[in-house]
C-alpha cells in the first residue's frame, strides 16, 4: 500500500467525520469559487469597457448628431487630420443611412404619408431596400415620423408607418459605438475600406426577412449578399446592417462624407489630452468631440467596487478553507499521535509521515472542491447578480437610446452595463480557483505535517 | 555485536528522580537469543526502548556493530530502526485501519522494497507465524489478540533485522502458538544469525533463551540457564511466588543465578 493509498484510506477512516469536513470545506470552497467567478466576470467587463468605450472618442459634425441637427458633414480629410493627433491609435469613419422598404414607401405615398430622412440624414430622399424593419413602428414610431410633425396622435385610417432600417458604412469591423462586432454566424466583410456587395445583418433583421448567410437582398436596386450575422444585444441594434464605408458613401451619393468618426486613444490616461487636441485640430465650429467614458465612469466605478468586494471575499473564503484544513489536520495529528509514534518506531521517515498527512488533506480538499465547484456553478450567477445589483443600485447612471452617434446609444446605457455582466463558471476560472484552494490547503496541511516531525516515538509508546 | 555501556535512564516525577535503567552494561553476540525478566515496572520496556533507539539514554551508550547510537541524529536513528531493528510491542501497535498484510508490508515500504516483493514476503511471514491466509487481508481491528500478536511478530521480521526486540511476544498467544513463536525466534537466531532480546514473564520462553537477564530496580544481572532445561515449554501458571516476575513451572532448577555478568 503506497503513501497515497494509505492517505486515501485514512481520509475515509471515519465516514461521518469525513462527510462533515467535506461539507464545511465545500461551502468555503464553493464561496471562494463563486467570488472568483464574479470577480473574473466583472474584471473582464471592466477591461472590455476600458479597452473599447473607455478609450473611444466620438466625433460628430458640429451641431449635428446622427440624423438630427444641422451643420456641415464630416469629411475623409478630417479623418486624416484626426489620425495625426497625438495618442490617437485609430480613426474609423462611419456613414449612416436610413433604408426604407420600397413597397412600404409606395403604400405610404399613396396614402399621403411620407417618411423623413434620407441618405445623409438631412436629405428627404429615401434609400430603398427590399428589407423590412424588424421593429414595428408602434406609438413612438408613428409619433416621431408622422407627416404632420406634431404630436403624431392624429387618428387616420392610413397604413401605419414602418420604421427605417439603419445601415451604417464602417471602415473597420466595429459597430457605430466603436465596439467589436459580435458575429454569431458567417464572416466579416474583409476589407472595410473598399467597395463591396457584402453586408452584415442584425440577427432580428435577418430573421424578419428570412435571410441567412449567403442570402441576398437589395439596396437601391443593387444586390447585396449577407456575409454574416451579428448580435448587438438590443432590439434596436439588431434592426441594422453594416456595409463597407465606401459602399455606404456610394449609396448615399456622398463620397468622402462621414456621419461620425470613431477615434480610439492609445490609453485611458491619454483620453482627456487626446480629446482636447482633437477638438483643437478639427475646430469647434466643425466638429463636436464627445467622450463616452464620462458617462460610464459611474458604472465602471460600481463594477470596480464589485470587483474589489468579490476579490476580498474570495481571499477570505480561501483563507477559511485553509484554516479549516489546518484545524482538521491538527486535530487528526493529535488523535493519531500513537500511530505516528509507531510509524516512526518501525522506521518511517518524517517526510513520509508528513506527506501522508498532506495527501490526506488534499483528498479532503479534492472532495470539497468537487462539491464546491458544483455549488459555485449553480450559485455564482445569482451571487454575482446580487453583488452587482446591490452595488449598482447606488451608482448606475441612466441613459436613453438614440441614433448611431447620438447622445444616447451605448454611452447612455450605463445601468445596462451592470446587468450585462454575465458570471458563468467557466472551466478555466474554476480550475484557477481550485488550484488556489489546493495551494492554500497544502500550506494549511504543512503545519500539522511538520508537527508530526516533533513527535518522538517513545513519548507515545511509553504509555504501554 | 551489541555492546551496552553504563546505560542510565532517569525520569523526573515531581521532586523524585526515578532510574528505571541504572548503569546497565552487557554484550550480546550476533545470533544470541536472550531474555530479560523482572517485575512489572522494573524498567524492562525502558531498556528495550533504549536499545531500539526509541528513547535516548541519560548517560551511557549503545554500540551496534561498532557504531555508537549516542549523539546520532534523529534521521540516522530512524534509518537504524528501519534497517536493523524489529520491534514486537506489548500492545502490538498495529495500524488499525490497515489489513494484516499491509501492516507487515509497512516497514518494507519505508525501506524502499518494491510492492510485489514486499507483498510476497509479507504473505510468507504471515504464513510463518501461522496466520490463516483468509485473514491476511482482514483489517487488524477484526483480528483476535493472538492473531494481532502474530501480525506484530511478522512485521518485526519484515526487513530481516539484525536485532529483534520483543516485549512479551507470547503474552497473548495460546500454548501451541506460543511454542511455535518461540521455535520461530530460536530458528531465526540460530539460522539467520539474528540477535533477539525478549522481555517476558513466560518462564518457558525465558528458559529457552541462550542468556537470561533479570532486571531489578534498574540493575541488570544475568542468570545462567541450566543445560537441558529448554526442552519443555508449558503454558501459563500462577504468578511467580519467588518475586522473579516469571510465571509457569520453574524449569531452571536450582537458582544458579550468578552475580551480574556485567552489572554495576
Amino acid at each position: 500500500m503506497s503513501v497515497l493509498a494509505r492517505s486515501v484510506g485514512n481520509a475515509f477512516r471515519n465516514k461521518v467525520r469525513t462527510a462533515a469536513v467535506v461539507a464545511v470545506l465545500a461551502v468555503a470552497i464553493g464561496l471562494a469559487l463563486a467570488m472568483l467567478v464574479a470577480n473574473q466576470a466583472v474584471t473582464g467587463k471592466v477591461a472590455e469597457l476600458n479597452a473599447s468605450v473607455g478609450t473611444v472618442l466620438t466625433v460628430n459634425p458640429a451641431g449635428g448628431q446622427g440624423f438630427e441637427g444641422g451643420g456641415e458633414p464630416l469629411t475623409s480629410a478630417q479623418a486624416v487630420t484626426a489620425a495625426a493627433v497625438p495618442n490617437v491609435s485609430s480613426v474609423v469613419g462611419t456613414k449612416a443611412l436610413r433604408l426604407r422598404n420600397a413597397a412600404e414607401i409606395a403604400a405610404q405615398a399613396a396614402s399621403g404619408r411620407t417618411g423623413q430622412g434620407g441618405p445623409g440624414g438631412q436629405s428627404a430622399t429615401s434609400v430603398t431596400t427590399s428589407l423590412r424593419a424588424a421593429i414595428d413602428a408602434g406609438t413612438l414610431g408613428n409619433r416621431n415620423q408622422g407627416t404632420t410633425g406634431t404630436s403624431g396622435s392624429t387618428a387616420q385610417a392610413a397604413p401605419a408607418f414602418s420604421l427605417p432600417v439603419t445601415a451604417t458604412g464602417i471602415g473597420a469591423e466595429i459597430d457605430a459605438d466603436g465596439k467589436a462586432l459580435q458575429l454569431t454566424k458567417g464572416t466579416g466583410l474583409g476589407n472595410y475600406t473598399g467597395a463591396s456587395t457584402g453586408a452584415l445583418l442584425g440577427t432580428t433583421l435577418a430573421e424578419k426577412n428570412g435571410l441567412s448567410v449567403g442570402s441576398t437582398f437589395t439596396i437601391q436596386d443593387k444586390t447585396f449578399t449577407v456575409k454574416g450575422l451579428f448580435d448587438a444585444g438590443t432590439a434596436f441594434g439588431n434592426n441594422a446592417l453594416y456595409v463597407t464605408l465606401p459602399t455606404a458613401q456610394t449609396l448615399a451619393a456622398l463620397p468622402g462624407e462621414l456621419s461620425t468618426m470613431i477615434v480610439t486613444v492609445n490609453s485611458m490616461e491619454n483620453v482627456d489630452a487626446a480629446k482636447t487636441a482633437l477638438q483643437a485640430a478639427l475646430g469647434s465650429s466643425k466638429a463636436d468631440v464627445t467622450q463616452g467614458q464620462r458617462n460610464l465612469q459611474t458604472a465602471v466605478s460600481s463594477l470596480d467596487s464589485v470587483k474589489n468586494i468579490s476579490f476580498i471575499a474570495f481571499v477570505a473564503a480561501l483563507g477559511t478553507a485553509g484554516l479549516i484544513i489546518l484545524l482538521i489536520m491538527v486535530m487528526l495529528v493529535r488523535e493519531r499521535r500513537r500511530e505516528i509514534g509507531v510509524l516512526k518506531a518501525i522506521g518511517a521517515p518524517n517526510r513520509t509521515i508528513g506527506l501522508q498527512f498532506v495527501l490526506e488533506a488534499l483528498v479532503l480538499v479534492a472532495l470539497g472542491s468537487v462539491v464546491g465547484a458544483a455549488v459555485a456553478s449553480l450559485a455564482s450567477g445569482s451571487i454575482a447578480s446580487a453583488l452587482i445589483s446591490s452595488s449598482g443600485s447606488t451608482g448606475a447612471a441612466t441613459g436613453r437610446r438614440g441614433f448611431p452617434g447620438g447622445p444616447g446609444g451605448a454611452f447612455g446605457g450605463a445601468s445596462q452595463l451592470l446587468t450585462s455582466v454575465t458570471a458563468s463558471a467557466s472551466p478555466g476560472v474554476i480550475a484557477t480557483g481550485i488550484a488556489a484552494v489546493f495551494g492554500v490547503a497544502i500550506i494549511g496541511a504543512l503545519v500539522p505535517a511538520l508537527l508530526t516531525a516533533r513527535i518522538r516515538p517513545i513519548e507515545v509508546l511509553r504509555g504501554e | 555485536m551489541i555492546e551496552v555501556k553504563n546505560l542510565v535512564r532517569t525520569f523526573k516525577s515531581g521532586d523524585r528522580t526515578i532510574k528505571p535503567v541504572n548503569d546497565v552494561s552487557f554484550e550480546l553476540e550476533r545470533g544470541t537469543l536472550a531474555s530479560i525478566v523482572g517485575k512489572s515496572g522494573s524498567g524492562k520496556s525502558t531498556l528495550l526502548s533504549l536499545l531500539g533507539a526509541l528513547d535516548k539514554p541519560t548517560s551511557g551508550d549503545v554500540v551496534v556493530n561498532g557504531v555508537s547510537l549516542a549523539g546520532m541524529p534523529d534521521g540516522k536513528l530512524t534509518n537504524y530502526r528501519r534497517r536493523d531493528i524489529g520491534f514486537v510491542f506489548q500492545q502490538f501497535n498495529l495500524i488499525p485501519n490497515l489489513s494484516a498484510l499491509d501492516n507487515v508490508m509497512l516497514p518494507m515500504e519505508f525501506a524502499g522494497v518494491r510492492k510485489a516483493a514486499r507483498a510476497e514476503r509479507a504473505r510468507q511471514l504471515l504464513a510463518q507465524v501461522q496466520l490463516d491466509p483468509d485473514k491476511h487481508v482482514r483489517r487488524i481491528n477484526r483480528l483476535s489478540g493472538g492473531e494481532q500478536q502474530r501480525v506484530a511478530i511478522a512485521r518485526a521480521l519484515a526487513n530481516e533485522p539484525k536485532l529483534i526486540l520483543a516485549d512479551e511476544p507470547t503474552g497473548n498467544l495460546d500454548e501451541q502458538t506460543g511454542e511455535h513463536i518461540i521455535d520461530l525466534l530460536s530458528t531465526l537466531s540460530r539460522d539467520h544469525n539474528t540477535t533477539i532480546l525478549v522481555v517476558t514473564h513466560d518462564r518457558a520462553l525465558a528458559n529457552k533463551t541462550d542468556r537470561r537477564f533479570r532486571l531489578q530496580q534498574g540493575r541488570l544481572t544475568e542468570e545462567t540457564v541450566r543445560p537441558g532445561a529448554t526442552a519443555a515449554v508449558t503454558g501459563s501458571a500462577p504468578a511467580s511466588p519467588d518475586g522473579s516476575g516469571l510465571t509457569g513451572p520453574d524449569l531452571s532448577g536450582p537458582d544458579l543465578t550468578s552475580p551480574a555478568v556485567r552489572t554495576a
